[in-house]
């Protein structure tokens, strides 16, 4: 199976140069799309990709968020002939040696593949209390359990993407997909995966969240 | 208590005509556009000039007082206007959407050639 890492990249100057070393170990393809960055990461990562790693740069000319981001590099990866993705935070936040276990369950067949991260671990308690309530609604509204329902260290197989084609933007993207998951009744699982929590400024705010709280309950009516 | 309502609803009508004449100036709306926007305006404060003209309208629709009857139309404007301002700002973040993935991809695609 043909499968190629997706990583949405915004204002990452100081860390990406330590993901893409971290990934390059794994000599996979690898597509990283700067969502508009205002600082030096489109410089960074064009020179990674001068120094002729094996590595596609996208870019978005304005912000459009981490759901749109996703979309514009899946694409790029299924129109060169990828038959599956995996996404990976750009932010350091998930451990590159994570990966044999997504590609592991592409293989096997499964259409998407969620992270679940080890609750028990560092993980802020308002963010453990968030994503404990999102599962527990997800969970009665859609009939779906996943433990892990914002963890953004996900893979899709190109059949699952063209169902699941989400409309979010922003964060609330790894909730649709979840969703979309749900109502087109793919076959998915979860693996654990290892998460450092390295920015506090970063992911899913309080104000996030209630965005995504009421787009669940749209979801609920519309999908 | 009357006037000091009176006094503001003119003030923020004057204040409303004066935006609808700036944004034509600035191109943002079209001269039919701003026409209509001034007979709305104008006839905004004709109505809280002339309060006695809409009470009997009013009456005709069971508002026991012209104030109730301005809340009720008042709150049929802002739903409307809300609702049509979401599906315009849906509809243009779609297409902005749209154009900037696609820019993305094909530039990814002219760097390759």
């Amino acid at each position: 199976m043909k499968i190629a890492v997706v990583s949405p990249a915004y204002n990452e100057e100081r860390i990406i140069n330590r993901f893409l070393d971290n990934i390059s170990k794994l000599k996979m393809p690898l597509y990283v799309v700067d969502d508009g960055s205002v600082d030096d990461t489109y410089k960074i990562l064009s020179k990674y990709k001068m120094q002729g790693r094996k590595c596609e740069i996208l870019r978005h000319e304005v912000n459009l968020g981490k759901g749109a981001a996703m979309k514009t590099g899946a694409e790029a990866a299924f129109l060169d002939g990828f038959e599956a993705v995996v996404f990976i935070d750009s932010d350091g936040q998930h451990d590159v040696e994570d990966l044999p276990k997504f590609i592991k369950k592409l293989e096997e067949g499964y259409d998407v593949v969620f992270g679940k991260r080890d609750f028990k671990s560092r993980m802020p308690f308002v963010r453990l209390l968030g994503n404990k309530l999102a599962s527990f609604l997800i969970s009665v509204l859609f009939k779906i359990k996943i433990s892990d329902i914002l963890c953004g260290y996900r893979a899709i197989t190109k059949k699952a993407y063209n169902k699941l084609k989400w409309e979010s933007l922003g964060y609330e993207v790894e909730t649709e997909m979840v969703i979309r998951v749900a109502k087109n009744g793919l076959k998915y699982c979860e693996v654990p995966v290892s998460t450092l929590y390295l920015d506090a400024y970063k992911g899913v705010s309080l104000i996030d969240s209630f965005g995504i709280f009421l787009n669940v309950l749209r979801w609920r009516i519309v999908l | 208590m009357i006037e000091v309502l009176q006094f503001s609803a003119l003030i923020f009508s004057l204040a409303m005509v004066y935006f609808a004449l700036i944004h034509y100036r600035k191109g943002t709306i079209s001269k039919l556009e701003m026409w209509v926007w001034l007979i709305i305006w104008l006839f905004a404060i004709f109505s809280v000039v002339f309060t006695d003209i809409l009470r009997s309208f009013a009456k005709t629709f069971s508002f026991s007082r012209l104030f109730d009857m301005m809340v009720v139309g008042g709150f049929f404007l802002v739903i409307s206007l809300s609702v049509r301002s979401y599906l315009i700002t849906r509809k243009l973040e779609k297409k902005f959407e749209d154009f900037v993935r696609k820019k993305a991809l094909k530039d990814a695609k002219k760097v390759k050639k």
